[in-house]
């Protein structure tokens, strides 16, 4: 039997509307995607993607046909597996087979949509992986090159001491109960 | 010794081509060829979305009468076009179906149809 093969897409969601900022949630995004990829590739790639933001999305192999998927624990998985609504940072999964779907189907997604407010925005695919570790690796060697980036374009004297002081105090602390390091932060905390 | 060279060409025709015809119960409007066409991309569009409405779809001929047609698609996107055909089922709110006759990836293959030949 072969395993799920599943891909990770990375991708940052850029706005010139900085209330676009309280839109990035996982329902307001999946939805947005899930529409997107309904127009694209109309009923038969929403069907591939299974873009879901409350889960039951997929059920899977494991039952055969006389057994039908009642009570018994369905595997609920959302679409969004992350949010970073201040870098607006999201990680989506989708099926090995239909990433290349969803992947032509995000240039697409042109606003957002939360609280019966709509602001414009696009979203940027950063990388795509195989499993959440890569991605995570990826984010973390992004982030850091992105704040050396905000603070050559500093403008002006403040900024430029809040950014360094912040850079100097990131850390990468081991955690006692999982086996992994936490993601370094981007510096607003 | 004589040499000689073989070339093997597998799915290297650039279009496929389709007989298909219209099935809609009596009574009522005809579409005619635009109409038709029209009929077909509404068709991939709904399940190919916007990238299925795209498909380079001709129509090379269109005979109102029997509502049968020759569609000619990209090599690609026959397997896009044929399913969307099948699961079309409503033309301005009637129930219609469409059955593909012939297939072929040249067009002279459609000339002859074996099904059709009467024996005597």
């Amino acid at each position: 039997h072969a395993a799920l093969s599943r891909r990770y897409v990375l991708c940052e969601v850029v706005s010139e509307d900085p209330r676009c900022r309280q839109c990035i949630e996982d329902r307001a995004l999946g939805l947005a995607i899930r529409d997107a990829i309904a127009r694209v590739h109309g009923d038969y790639g929403l069907a591939c993607c299974s873009i879901s933001f409350t889960g039951a999305g997929e059920t899977g192999g494991p039952w055969g046909c006389g057994v039908p998927p009642g009570p018994s624990p369905v595997r609920v998985s959302p679409a969004v597996k992350y949010l970073n609504a201040y870098t607006g940072t999201v990680l989506l999964r989708c099926r090995k087979d239909s990433y290349r779907l969803l992947c032509s189907a995000l240039p697409f997604v042109r606003s957002l949509e939360s609280r019966a407010q709509r602001y414009p925005c696009f979203l940027n695919t950063l990388h795509v992986g195989g499993t959440i570790r890569t991605c995570q690796k990826f984010l973390i060697q992004y982030n850091r090159t992105q704040l050396l980036r905000l603070l050559q374009n500093c403008t002006n004297e403040e900024e430029r001491q809040c950014i360094q002081k912040s850079l100097l105090s990131c850390s990468l602390t081991e955690e006692q109960s999982q086996s992994g390091d936490e993601e370094e932060d981007d510096g607003t905390e | 010794a004589a040499a000689f060279e073989r070339r093997v060409l597998r799915s290297a025709a650039e279009h496929h081509y389709l007989r298909v015809r219209l099935e809609l119960p009596d009574g009522g409007a005809r579409p005619n060829a635009a109409q038709f066409k029209q009929l077909v991309v509404t068709a991939l569009r709904e399940l190919h979305g916007e990238v299925g409405a795209a498909l380079p779809v001709d129509v090379l001929t269109y005979e109102e009468k029997t509502l049968s047609a020759i569609l000619r698609v990209i090599s690609s996107g026959l397997v896009k076009l044929w399913s969307a055909l099948t699961l079309l089922g409503f033309y301005q709110n009637r129930r219609c179906a469409f059955r593909v006759l012939q297939t072929s990836p040249f067009l002279l293959a459609l000339s002859g149809n074996s099904r059709e030949l009467v024996l005597d």
